[in-house]
């Protein structure tokens, strides 16, 4: 029988048993939903970190009093190491012969507000001259802090365009004031919109002189220092020669274990990557468990079905269908079935990839192979499960079946 | 008792020429339809063999109309299964229409059915959520027939009992004299060498069992080959030739 007959005979038989249908693909339906929600968050959460982290070049690495660990104890021993310094920055800005920018970096979060208006744990950066070089800044209004800002202590700060937009809407923010955790800041530039993602958290930040960020948000701490290797091809060599400065300034041999941690965005986001593998190992078990036991359900209810039926068997063999025919026709319909799990469960995980889109900054949005992929299992299921269903519908002797009062 | 005397072929009411005009099949090689040398068919039950059919020789010839009849537990439901290809017998010869039935397989089987055989049952035994016409059809989709084709024959059917305008009805729309005759149309629609009717008045009041009896009458008249089994003596009547069953062989055979 042609292959459109059998799915409209599947349909029409799913159909008439709406319920038990609907309960019978929670499972396949469950499993789906989970691939799809899954993947869309966590391509989501993948965009978002990669938008976090990649803000600096390529040819930029991070000196940093505590590097990247999932190891707590090494964590705790980082802890007692000295704090990196803005003269550390200093003394190699003066000594390193491969690196064309060095920039101290302070960040915390901090409450802006400004004429009834406030937002809190707005991301507040303190930062040396030279910033521009070793990250992506580019400017839509104004100009860059200085070297005279540092110098001054000058109270001054760039803003990013989402605080741009949210604190001076309709009117240009430069020369206007801000506060920053309750001092006041005068705006000097802003900040291009960054990023072709949907969240605004790269274009929510405000950036201040190190030294009026020392002076009034944070007075200790540690900085971590960005150093922008002359050509991309020499970081490495510039890792170590920063390293090596770096450990003498702080009264280590060169031959000693550095107290500092040397970072890439390329580390950072191999940790971030560790951490999604983990998620996608899990997502796979989480995902087969569901599978399997919609399968069995599937199956188990084919086989009632078959029961249920054997009259209907009976039938269609006296009439002249073969094993084959049988079989197609309890195969489609355990294939239609779970598909059509999988298809509620596509429409779920849309759903769940668009509430988490809405309710977070996570900019989750449904992965085409994802879909493609899900569907394929739910049908791949329905075909496995629904082989021995229907071999025993085949099976059946058709005197016997023709007999048999359901 | 034996059944010597069964051996040799009744003559039949039409010529095998004649048939094969009106279309109930060519595929006749010699003169029997249905050819049956020595077949039992037995049971093991514990360690006891239990006979439902024993050594039975019959010979059906195109164009007859034949009932079977016999109490139940007779053989009878055994003997029309047999020739139904719907079961093998466990010894014996039987070839129908030039094939020897009892080595094929399940599936040459249900080919052979198709082909060869229209059942009609007692319940009637449609396929309750598909239409009239959908339920005629089906044998025609098993047969591998395009669509365009299948259409025509199902509506042609359907018309020969009378029911072109009940072919999208679901039986539970349709009276048990309907039913029956979406499953005589179903019988008919392959064009089969033999309709074989199992108790097709049993579940129907008198009336209405003479209306379908007065069906099979019309397909015989049209030159198919008709086996009907019964056990009531009027509905027997109807038929030409009568083999009565009992303990499994054939009792009489008798041409009315």
């Amino acid at each position: 029988m042609p292959w459109k007959e059998l799915t409209r005979l599947a349909l029409s038989t799913l159909w008439g048993n709406r319920l038990r249908s609907f309960l019978t693909v929670l499972g396949t339906a469950v499993a789906v939903l989970s691939i799809v929600a899954v993947v869309s968050v966590l391509n989501g959460l993948d965009r978002f970190v990669s938008a976090q982290i990649l803000t600096t070049g390529t040819d930029v690495f991070t000196l940093t009093k505590i590097g990247l660990t999932l190891d707590f104890e090494s964590y705790l021993d980082a802890l007692k190491r000295a704090d990196l310094e803005p003269e550390d920055a200093t003394f190699l800005r003066e000594r390193l012969t491969l690196a064309d920018a060095v920039v101290a970096r302070q960040s915390t979060r901090a409450s802006v507000s400004r004429q009834g208006r406030d937002a809190a744990g707005v991301p507040v950066w303190g930062v040396e001259a030279g910033y521009p070089e070793v990250g992506d800044f580019p400017l839509q209004l104004g100009r860059h802090l200085t070297a005279t800002d540092l110098a001054g202590r000058s109270e001054v700060a760039v803003i990013g365009s989402h605080i741009a937009e949210s604190f001076f809407p309709h009117e240009d923010p430069v020369g206007k004031s801000l506060r920053v955790a309750g001092h006041r800041f005068t705006v000097v530039g802003v900040l291009e919109r960054r990023g072709g993602t949907q969240d605004d958290s790269k274009d929510d930040v405000v950036i201040m002189p190190l030294s009026a960020y020392r002076k009034r948000l944070v007075r200790r701490g540690s900085v971590e220092i960005l150093v922008k290797a002359s050509e991309p091809e020499w970081i490495a060599d510039a890792k170590d020669e920063a390293s090596l400065f770096l450990k003498i300034k702080r009264g280590k041999k060169p031959y000693e274990a550095a107290d500092f941690d040397v970072l890439t965005d390329d580390q950072v986001y191999g940790i971030y990557a560790q951490a999604t593998r983990l998620v996608y190992a899990a997502l796979v078990g989480i995902v087969s468990l569901s599978l399997v036991v919609g399968g069995i359900v599937i199956m188990n209810i084919m086989l009632v079905s078959v029961t249920e039926r054997t009259r209907e068997i009976g039938i269609r063999k006296a009439i002249g269908a073969r094993s084959g025919h049988i079989i197609a026709q309890f195969l489609v319909e355990a294939i239609v079935l779970s598909f059509s799990g999988g298809l509620a469960g596509v429409v779920l995980g849309a759903l769940a990839a668009f509430l988490v889109e809405r309710l977070s900054p996570v900019p989750a949005s449904v992965q085409a192979w994802s879909v493609v992929v899900g569907l394929l299992l739910a049908a791949s299921v329905g075909l496995f499960f629904g082989i021995y269903p229907a071999r025993r519908a085949a099976q059946l002797a058709p005197i016997e079946a023709l007999r048999y009062e359901g | 008792m034996t059944d010597r005397e069964q051996r040799d072929p009744r003559t039949g009411s039409e010529s095998p020429e004649t048939a094969a005009m009106l279309g109930s099949g060519t595929r006749t090689i010699g003169s029997s339809l249905v050819r049956m040398e020595g077949v039992s068919k037995e049971y093991v039950v514990g360690d006891e063999v239990v006979y439902a059919l024993r050594d039975v020789d019959l010979s059906i010839q195109v164009g007859e109309y034949v009932a079977i009849m016999g109490p139940s537990g007779s053989g009878k439901s055994t003997l029309m299964n047999l020739i139904g290809c719907l079961d093998t017998p466990t010894r014996g010869v039987y070839q129908l229409a030039g094939r020897f039935v009892h080595e094929l397989d399940e599936d040459e089987l249900a080919r052979v059915r198709n082909e060869e055989i229209g059942f009609v049952f007692q319940t009637f035994n449609l396929l309750p959520r598909a239409t009239a016409a959908a339920n005629v059809e089906l044998p025609l989709v098993y047969g591998g027939m395009p669509p365009s084709e299948r259409k025509v024959r199902t509506r042609h059917a359907l018309s020969l009992v009378g029911l072109t305008d009940r072919a999208h009805h679901r039986p539970n729309q349709l009276s048990g004299g309907q039913r029956q005759r979406v499953a005589i149309a179903r019988a008919l629609v392959t064009d089969p060498s033999i309709i074989l009717a199992d108790e097709p008045t049993g579940n129907l009041d008198t009336t209405t069992g003479d209306e379908i009896l007065a069906e099979f009458r019309r397909i015989h008249e049209r030159g198919a080959t008709v086996i009907l089994v019964t056990h009531e003596e009027e509905v027997a009547r109807h038929a030409r030739r009568i083999l009565r069953i009992r303990d499994g062989r054939i009792e009489s055979d008798e041409t009315v």
